[in-house]
């Protein structure tokens, strides 16, 4: 059942919707003007809006930017009487807001009353709580990111993210800048992508003529967020004889473009992410230490999915609503399937989550809600992880513990294939069935 | 312009009882689909009936009104 408010003033007209809408088993309310439907809506909340377009007291469209400023979003119907005006709402309209043209039919009302189903979906979508705009997750490790996003968003320093691919760097960064009161834009960079030769020029800018190639004036990347901040993804990745240049910056607050003469003041916040850990760093000399210290004032470490399993069902849902929303289905969860995701290690971490869901809603039904998930969530990438975490020996195993191991463990890569899998393992055939047999018979791998 | 703009607003005005008739009759269809007591059906009809008769006499304020230039 809806809550259906009718905003006409053709009383008669009214009264004989009411009838129809009560009997089609929805609740109705009448407006006569613009003023009454806003008094409803002070302390009521619709799920359908017939809004006249033609009001004594304004047009209806009014009533929608005044429940833009309210924060409600009802579906809404406009009706009007003239055919041609129904081509131009079309155009401005939104996709909550649909359009009838006078005389009406009973068919038309049942029509846009009933893919409301969706609709009552898409309310209980704002309960998926986006901390600062982008980060979803309830858990205690969130909750303390959360915190730490809060207290460094109220200082300028900079900031150094390092999580594992996938993480959501980018995300945090977008948090971080969103939790900050700043005018300037989040300007995004890569530095792993930038070639040597322009990297200076990326970062700095050029004059026109500096180099080959340099036909106009180009605002580097410092300048153009200014009063804003500036993300460096993959900062480990630049050049380490490049990074001086960065450093100078950092120091000097300052930049001057390439063949250019004159210093222009940079006032941005600077977050840089890596993916490689602390040690990472400090082993395999891919940042200098005094540019660490200049980026990393406040360095924020993103957990991993796997430390946070209990938010996978939240981000499910919210990628699976995202992806209905943009295509207009209605697939839900079942709790078997948000369980096994749960199950599962995730080493691309969300954004592996992300494209499981994307790859499941591809493959399933369009005409059903089920949603499919694959036999395997294993991607090529959690597979070579997981064989390197499960081929451990430990001391203390026998020999003959271990090349059983060894041996099931091939077998199971090759879906049973014992020639392959006595190539790989560099035996014979005869020894591979002999081995199977001396561990009690070949049983699965039949 | 002015002419074309009220002939307009003329036509706008007569859709007005079209949408009324159109309605009622669809309440008729339900009442007499389900059963319904019939006085519903006939206030109803007696609207249908009311607002054909207004909405020929605006059809003829239009033709009046675009005959007379």
């Amino acid at each position: 059942m809806l809550n259906v408010l009718l905003v006409d003033d053709d009383s008669e007209f009214s009264d004989v919707v009411c009838h129809i809408v009560e009997f089609l088993g929805h609740n109705i309310n009448t407006a006569a003007n613009l003023a009454e439907a806003e008094q409803w809506f002070e302390n009521n909340t619709f799920d359908h809006v017939f809004l006249d377009f033609m009001l004594p007291d304004g047009s209806g469209l009014h009533l929608l930017e005044h429940l833009k400023k309210i924060g409600q979003s009802p579906r809404v119907t406009l009706i009007s009487g003239h055919p041609s005006v129904k081509g131009k709402l079309a155009e401005m309209c939104e996709a909550n807001v649909g359009h009838l043209v006078k005389p009406l039919q009973r068919e038309d009302i049942e029509r846009v009353l009933n893919p409301k189903k969706a609709n009552t979906k898409k309310k209980s979508a704002p309960s998926i709580k986006r901390h600062f705009g982008t980060l979803i997750g309830e858990s205690d490790v969130m909750h303390k990111l959360y915190t730490m996003i809060e207290r460094v968003a109220a200082t300028s320093a900079n900031v150094m993210l390092m999580g594992e691919s996938g993480a959501g760097k980018e995300v945090v960064a977008q948090a971080i800048h969103n939790a900050t009161a700043c005018d300037g834009p989040l300007v995004a960079t890569n530095c792993g992508a930038f070639s040597k030769e322009l990297i200076g020029s990326e970062l700095f800018g050029h004059e026109k003529g500096a180099f080959t190639g340099a036909v106009a004036r180009k605002e580097g990347v410092f300048e153009q967020a200014a009063g804003g901040t500036l993300f460096l993804d993959e900062v480990t990745e630049m050049p380490i004889d490049m990074q001086p240049n960065l450093l100078r910056v950092l120091e000097n607050k300052r930049v001057t473009r390439v063949g250019g003469t004159k210093e222009q003041a940079v006032n941005c916040r600077v977050i840089s992410a890596t993916n490689r850990t602390l040690d990472d760093l400090a082993q395999n000399n891919v940042i200098r230490e005094d540019i660490y210290f200049r980026l990393a004032v406040f360095p924020i470490d993103i957990p991993a999915l796997r430390e946070r399993k209990e938010d996978i069902p939240l981000l499910a849902n919210a990628f699976l609503e995202q992806l209905n929303e943009e295509n207009g289905t209605d697939f839900k969860w079942q709790a078997s399937q948000l369980k096994e995701l749960e199950s599962h290690d995730w080493p691309g971490n969300v954004r592996e989550l992300r494209h499981a869901i994307h790859r499941a809603f591809i493959m399933s039904d369009p005409k059903g809600s089920a949603i499919t998930l694959p036999e395997s969530l294993e991607s090529p990438f959690s597979r070579v992880n997981k064989e390197t975490q499960t081929s451990q020996v430990m001391a203390g195993q026998t020999i003959e513990e271990v090349e059983k191991e060894l041996i099931h463990a091939t077998l199971d890569k090759v879906q049973g294939n014992k020639t392959i899998a006595a190539q790989m393992l560099g035996i014979s055939t005869k020894t591979l069935y002999n081995r199977l047999n001396a561990y009690g018979g070949i049983g699965e791998y039949k | 312009m002015n002419n074309h703009e009220s002939l307009r607003q003329l036509v706008h005005d007569a859709r007005a009882p079209l949408n009324r008739i159109s309605m009622n009759a669809e309440l008729v269809k339900l009442v007499l689909e389900n059963d319904m007591p019939k006085e519903k059906a006939l206030a109803a009809l007696d609207k249908i009936i009311a607002n054909c008769q207004q909405c020929s006499e605006q059809l003829q304020q239009i033709s009046d009104t675009h005959t007379s230039d």
